[in-house]
């Protein structure tokens, strides 16, 4: 029986357990997930396969999120035309505004709920294929 | 009614051997061993004269005096290491119920939260940390978490590192658990994911070195579980000092639920919780 491919996302953020926890969420949810640990390993990921989302935190060491989407939208489709995510703790205006800047299609304050991430996860993805 | 336990072993070291190697280990490791102990003494030391092709005490004993790398061996062939996964579940439940509400009072999201699993044995406990926070703690993604696992004994913790388990040590998870955290590598035998084995920092620590202790710098929770019941009084005391300087002010030591910290220094105020009883670092943040 054939199945709809499923949506892939690349979670990208410096913690293992934030990794770990995002992953379970979406792969609950039906999505195929890849996993980098900064925003270099990310675009190298994103060069290499196609993705439908792209999760990004904003803190994290050799390439924070936030200068992994100014290089991401200055890159042609589709790999910089990817929806993006963001999680991130800081919760100030600023900080949305600097993501939605670099090309944020959505930004989500952590503590992050499941329902939450994955909510946004397939209405972003969605907007994809 | 009493089992046949068969004849008593032949004493394999006299009591002037058996004092001075137990002065040997007690100096090398805080462990303490009685009399009582003797047999078990005995037996590793056997498997030590096995191993390194001794056939008396004194020829035994001269090796370990002169080679630090049997020293290790022999330490590693000392420390008792079985445990499981999830054991003492109650204070895993105190850490996210209580203490982590309590220390991330003190801090903005996006700060290092550190815990260290020391003993560590064969990795179960720093293991189940992880699992329980990616479990029960909601606020998992806001702060950095480090769980740092150390033990005496370098063998376990290739071991840890390895992370590869049997059906004993899982035996409190459930199938779902399993299935989330562990991968199949032979009959009865499972590998916790790489994300797992990568959330965790090992580095091999001597509870009573203070200058090793110190080199890990300062924590938030410390687990030292089932490991100062193992010592006399002194080095138990020294223990305490040294877990004492590891921790932020404010911050938790959790012992097993057999021990208490009130009994070994002064220095710790208790901490009751409705799931257990730990010990706490005066100083810090306090709310509630």
């Amino acid at each position: 029986m054939a199945e709809a491919p499923m949506s892939r996302v690349l979670v990208i953020d410096d913690s293992s357990l934030v990794r770990r926890y995002y992953r379970a969420a979406l792969e609950r949810a039906g999505f195929a997930v890849e996993e980098a640990l900064n925003g270099i390993e990310g675009l190298e990921k994103l060069l290499e396969g196609r993705f439908d989302l792209v999760i990004v935190d904003v803190n994290m060491p050799k390439m924070d999120g936030i200068t992994f989407l100014s290089d991401l939208r200055a890159r042609a489709a589709p790999t910089g035309s990817v929806p993006a995510l963001v999680t991130s703790t800081e919760a100030g205006p600023q900080d949305k505004e600097a993501a939605r800047r670099a090309g944020a299609n959505f930004y989500l304050v952590k503590p992050v709920a499941e329902a939450d991430l994955v909510a946004h996860a397939a209405l972003l993805a969605g907007a994809r294929a | 009614m009493s089992a046949d336990a068969g004849p008593p072993p032949e004493a394999v070291l006299s009591e002037e051997e058996f004092r001075r190697f137990c002065e040997f280990v007690y100096r090398r490791t805080g462990i303490v061993f009685t009399e009582t102990k003797r047999y078990f003494v005995e037996r590793r030391l056997l498997e030590r004269y096995a191993s390194t092709g001794s056939s008396t005490f004194a020829a035994y004993f001269a090796r370990l005096r002169a080679e630090s790398q049997e020293v290790e061996e022999l330490i590693n062939a000392f420390t008792i290491n079985e445990t499981y996964f999830f054991r003492e579940e109650h204070q895993l439940r105190c850490l996210t119920s209580s203490l982590l509400d309590e220390i991330v009072a003190g801090k903005a999201p996006g700060s290092p939260i550190r815990i260290w699993s020391n003993p560590c044995a064969t990795g179960e406990e720093p293991y189940s940390i992880a699992i329980w926070l990616l479990e029960n703690w909601p606020k998992v993604d806001v702060y950095d978490i480090e769980i740092v696992a150390s033990d005496i004994d370098t063998r376990v913790l290739d071991a840890a590192r390895a992370g590869i388990y049997g059906e004993r040590a899982l035996m409190r998870l459930s199938r779902d658990l399993v299935a989330r955290y562990f991968e199949t590598t032979g009959p009865g035998r499972y590998r916790i994911i790489k994300d797992l084995r990568g959330s965790v920092r090992f580095d091999t620590v001597n509870l009573i070195d203070a200058r090793a202790m110190a080199r890990q710098g300062r924590f938030d929770v410390v687990f030292c579980r089932n490991v100062l019941i193992y010592f006399d009084d002194a080095s138990r005391r020294v223990a305490a000092e040294n877990i004492y300087e590891s921790l932020v002010p404010g911050g938790f030591v959790c012992l097993g639920h057999t021990e208490s910290m009130s009994r070994i220094s002064p220095l710790f105020e208790v901490s009751r919780h409705a799931e257990a009883i730990v010990y706490r670092k005066p100083g810090g943040v306090r709310h509630g």
